[in-house]
């Protein structure tokens, strides 16, 4: 059965205010209750982070999810209220100013606006891949004039700020990081509650619209080319936003926040977490942040493992982990999940198989390329060997070729499990 | 001076090849399947170190011929098992697939060949100056490069203008629907049509590699103007990309030679407060922002003339 | 019921695709409140019609005036505020959004709301009660919270004539909207155009003679991109050449 379909059953549940509610107390609560669970530094830096990318991958769920629009360049705004935010966090603590820090982030917010209008003045002329192309070129001006442009970003070193150095309002200093994360996480909940409530607007709706059919939109008395703009020059502003709380948390900005590489990275995590729901980003953002801390210190291919993972998204599930949820989410209603969760189980096996195959592989090429000098002793998954020897390559060689097979069986019966107990769950459905 | 605007006009006319040789296959696959690969300057890439590996081991000519056919099968394995599938899904979803591929392929041979330069070499047959204009020395590599752009558009033109398989292609750039219930194996021509541009690209990146530098980081210094190419040409275009290859290699080759900066044209008529106001800008060179030249090209044409030089309406 | 000034007028009308002339100097007058059918041959130029009067292409030549006022190549969205409205031959919906979107939408710049990101568009009572209207009008009220592209073929034409009433305009345009419907889809379709079409003005394009004898105040004849016979339908019944063309010499 198709997503639509499921959609279609999971669709019933909406418009039900308190829980609309409810769920965003919840999340405020467990917003400020985290750091008693996850108090090392590891855990107080990472979630830092998160609430960073939470903002940043929402605004772009603005322009992909929302309206349609691909960009290639989103990081711009990102890197611009960055540095627009440490410029200002300098002149103020030199003028001596009393401006508290928690404001600082609406630097960030009119820098990515400003920003947000002047290229979407361009950007939004064109429509479809020549606008993805457009915003490409113009992330290349940007990123490129900013090693041009030494002064204002700071040429290769980038430019530093101290947060502490503002005007301490209670004996708050922000000097430790759990003060820099309830910014953050202030921060991140507003700003996501803003953009959920634009997504309730009538703006909000035409963006939907215009998404699924601009021509049509069109025909009903909408600009496309002002709604996009419009759209483009919001998701500036709280990408702004982000950036001027990636400036506070990490006390410097430098040119490489605004490139490509950072745009990749949220395309990615917007992308992975499912794009066009308010859930799915905020999903990918926590996950490949998660992910980002932990695989970089396992191995210095992780990108690789990125890219890899970014591609059988894109080629087998689009929708994006939220979008595999949603899907389950009528066999939960009808109470049918005990059906499929077995056969779920039972192609997890051999599909963790295939991945240790091929992440073997890709870990022994690289100990004999990208580490040669090192010689071809390894470890992997805690056992030892060369990774020129025969044996760990046919080990790794079956383990992906078997594990694939077996999980491309499994995963044929998992569907077919699905679309029984979707069929199941819809009989119930329509009998009540 | 007349030396240096000889000598740019040259290298300028030979970049352009190189960006029409690349921004030709990507015009061809872009109006054929509704695709913009974001992986063509990783194929390109892909030619540079395939040629640089052969090179190593066999020669530079073998290099010419194995390392573009590599990269077409590659090119074709990934239309057939990655693009193909893909398609269903939308051309937001076509799009980031190559794009998730030109990741893969970067990080891939950074892991193969590393960060640093590799030492691509021009062959000794080819390593001499072909002759002298004033007072520098013009080398036969570049003439070599130009003669094989020139000899590659006249065998691709007579291709597709001569044989039945390119008058099928023909077909199928506008009408692909149609041409498959003609019943012609419309999947066939696509596959082959990305294969021969990834091979282009490829053969692009075997003949520009000794000349330019072969690094990890080739694919993403290219990529973007090669999409500016295609953009300000106009998307779907051929002529338009021609036009625009030939205007941004001269452009910013012109840009690289020259040392003329705001400071220089106009350092006289402003005081030196203001100009250590204006700071960077002022004493920046043409030469500094030859990189950026094509974005702003870009944006000056999409402000101008928002289809591209030969571009047809947005419908 | 006929107002001085003619709701909609083309004078002199071409398009030419290239070298292929579709439209062939084309004169036509819809009086306001009238119900005009436009009919003739597959290919004779009946939706390029559509899309030159709607702002979908650019007429060659020739002028289109709307209420007097010439709209010939103005954007869509630019005639569409001006009070005229089209349904599409294929139907051309929202698919991802809910019927209920779908028709809210619509409803939308008609009620002034335009551009306006700071009201929640789950409070304005205004939308709510039109769309609600709407959408026991063409009989979807209970398939609200469906997503439209998953709605049946006939519930999807359905959903298009909503789309085209729900801005409220005063000159309804209809692309074949009872292409490949039953019967008793017909008739419902026809009650509802019979009634959103008072006291409004209607064009509509039809094959099904039926409903265009049944509709119709006055019909249009095209063929090969002219106006042959421009009459009510009795006249044009008994028109010789309309007779040859189009309904076959009796």
């Amino acid at each position: 059965m198709s997503a639509a379909g499921a959609l279609e059953l999971a669709s019933g549940r909406r418009g039900r205010p308190l829980a609309t509610y409810g769920a965003w107390l919840a999340a405020a609560v467990a917003l400020g209750l985290l750091p008693r669970l996850f108090s090392s530094g590891f855990a107080l830096t990472t979630m830092s982070l998160m609430g960073v990318m939470i903002v940043f991958t929402l605004s772009y769920n603005m322009l992909l999810g929302q309206t349609g629009l691909l960009s290639f360049g989103h990081a711009v705004f990102f890197g611009l209220g960055g540095f627009f935010t440490v410029h200002m966090m300098n002149v103020v603590e030199g003028d001596g100013a009393p401006l508290p820090l928690f404001l600082f982030p609406l630097v960030g917010a009119a820098a990515g606006l400003v920003f947000g209008v002047i290229f979407g003045a361009v950007s939004t002329r064109r429509a479809g891949t020549a606008f993805a192309m457009i915003t490409l070129g113009i992330a290349e001006l940007v990123s490129s004039s900013a090693l041009i442009l030494r002064r204002f970003f700071g040429g290769e070193a980038g430019v530093t700020t101290d947060r502490t150095g503002l005007v301490h309002l209670f004996g708050v200093t922000f000097g430790p990081q759990i003060q820099v994360y309830y910014l953050i996480a202030s921060w991140c909940f507003v700003s996501a509650a803003a953009m959920y409530a634009l997504t309730r607007t009538p703006f909000g709706r035409i963006c939907n619209a215009v998404r699924d059919n601009p021509e049509r939109a069109r025909f009903i008395g909408y600009n496309t080319q002002t709604v996009r703009f419009i759209a483009f020059s919001l998701a500036g502003l709280f990408a702004g936003v982000a950036g001027g709380l990636a400036a506070i948390n990490f006390e410097i900005m430098n040119s490489a926040q605004l490139g490509a590489a950072q745009s990749g990275a949220v395309i990615l995590m917007a992308y992975i977490g499912g794009v066009g729901g308010f859930v799915g980003p905020i999903i990918g953002a926590i996950l490949v942040t998660y992910l980002q801390a932990t695989l970089s210190d396992l191995t210095d291919v992780w990108q690789l493992y990125f890219g890899l993972l970014f591609i059988g998204m894109v080629m087998f599930a689009p929708e994006g982990v939220a979008g595999l949820l949603a899907r389950q989410q009528p066999l939960l209603q009808a109470r049918q999940l005990h059906r499929v969760v077995p056969f779920y189980l039972l192609a997890l096996l051999p599909g963790l198989a295939a991945a240790a195959g091929l992440s073997m592989m890709i870990e022994m090429t690289n100990q004999l390329t990208g580490h040669a000098p090192d010689g071809p002793a390894m470890v992997f998954l805690y056992a030892p060997f060369n990774a020129n020897a025969v044996l760990p390559w046919l080990i790794a060689v079956v383990l992906f070729l078997a594990g694939t097979w077996l999980f491309l069986r499994a995963a044929r019966l998992a569907s077919a499990a699905y679309d029984e107990a979707l069929a199941t769950a819809r009989m119930r459905k329509s009998a009540l | 001076m007349v030396e240096i605007v000889f000598i740019s006009t040259l290298n300028g006319v030979l970049y352009g090849m190189l960006l029409f040789l690349m921004a030709s296959g990507l015009t061809v696959i872009f109006s054929m399947m509704g695709v913009l690969n974001f992986a063509h300057a990783s194929f390109y890439m892909l030619g540079a170190f395939f040629g640089f590996a052969i090179s190593r081991h066999v020669g530079f000519w073998p290099g010419l011929v194995i390392a573009p056919l590599l990269v077409g099968g590659i090119g074709m394995a990934v239309e057939r098992y990655g693009l193909r599938r893909v398609h269903r899904h939308g051309h937001v979803a076509e799009l980031l697939f190559t794009f998730g591929l030109t990741f893969v392929i970067q990080q891939l041979v950074e892991m193969a060949w590393g960060k640093l330069p590799v030492d691509y070499r021009v062959p000794p047959s080819l390593d001499f100056p072909a002759f002298t204009v004033f007072s520098t020395n013009y080398p036969t590599f570049k003439i070599f490069e130009l003669l094989i752009s020139v000899a590659i558009f006249a065998a691709l033109l007579l291709a597709v203008k001569r044989t039945r398989i390119g008058l099928i292609v023909q077909a199928a750039l506008s009408h692909p629907d149609m041409v498959g219930m003609l019943g012609h194996n419309v999947d066939g021509v696509f596959m082959l049509v990305f294969g021969v541009g990834a091979g282009l690209a490829a053969i692009a990146g075997v003949i520009a590699g000794p000349a330019l530098v072969t690094q990890s980081n080739m694919a993403e210094l290219l990529g973007p103007i090669l999409f500016v190419v295609v953009v300000v040409g106009g998307l779907g275009s051929l002529s338009g990309a021609f036009a625009a290859s030939l205007l941004i290699g001269l452009v910013q080759t012109f840009a690289v030679a020259s040392n003329a900066s705001l400071a220089s044209a106009f350092g006289s008529l402003v005081s030196q407060r203001a100009q250590a106001y204006l700071g960077d800008i002022w004493n920046v060179t043409v030469a500094q922002i030859a990189p950026i030249l094509p974005y702003l090209l870009l944006v000056l044409i999409l402000i101008f003339r928002p289809r591209g030089l030969i571009g047809a309406r947005d419908s | 019921m006929t107002s001085p000034s003619p709701a909609l007028e083309l004078a002199g009308l071409r398009k030419s695709f290239g070298k292929t002339e579709i439209i062939r100097g084309v004169d036509l007058t819809v009086r306001s409140g009238e119900r005009h059918a436009v009919i003739g041959p597959n290919g004779a130029g009946k939706s390029t019609l559509f899309h030159l009067i709607s702002g979908r292409y650019r007429p060659s030549a020739g002028a289109i005036r709307l209420h007097g006022e010439d709209i010939a190549g103005m954007a869509p969205q630019l005639i569409n505020r001006r009070g005229l409205s089209r349904s599409f031959q294929v139907t051309n919906i929202f698919p991802r959004l809910t019927v209920w979107e779908n028709v809210r939408c619509a409803t939308l710049w008609a009620l002034g709301y335009k551009y306006s990101f700071w009201r929640n568009v789950e409070r304005l009572a205004d939308a709510r009660r039109r769309t609600e209207e709407i959408l026991a009008e063409i009989n979807l009220l209970d398939r609200r919270r469906t997503p439209a592209g998953v709605l049946t073929y006939a519930e999807q034409r359905a959903l298009e004539i909503g789309l085209t009433i729900a801005g409220d305009a005063d000159i309804l345009l209809f692309d074949e909207p009872t292409a490949g419907m039953s019967r008793i889809e017909t008739e419902r379709v026809v009650s509802l155009i019979r009634k959103v079409s008072e006291k409004r003005t209607l064009l509509m394009i039809e094959h099904d003679m039926g409903v265009v004898f049944d509709l119709a105040d006055r019909i249009s004849v095209l063929v090969y991109g002219e106006i042959i016979a421009s009459d009510a339908p009795e006249c044009i019944k008994a028109n010789a050449a309309v007779q040859q063309a189009y309904l076959g010499a009796a």
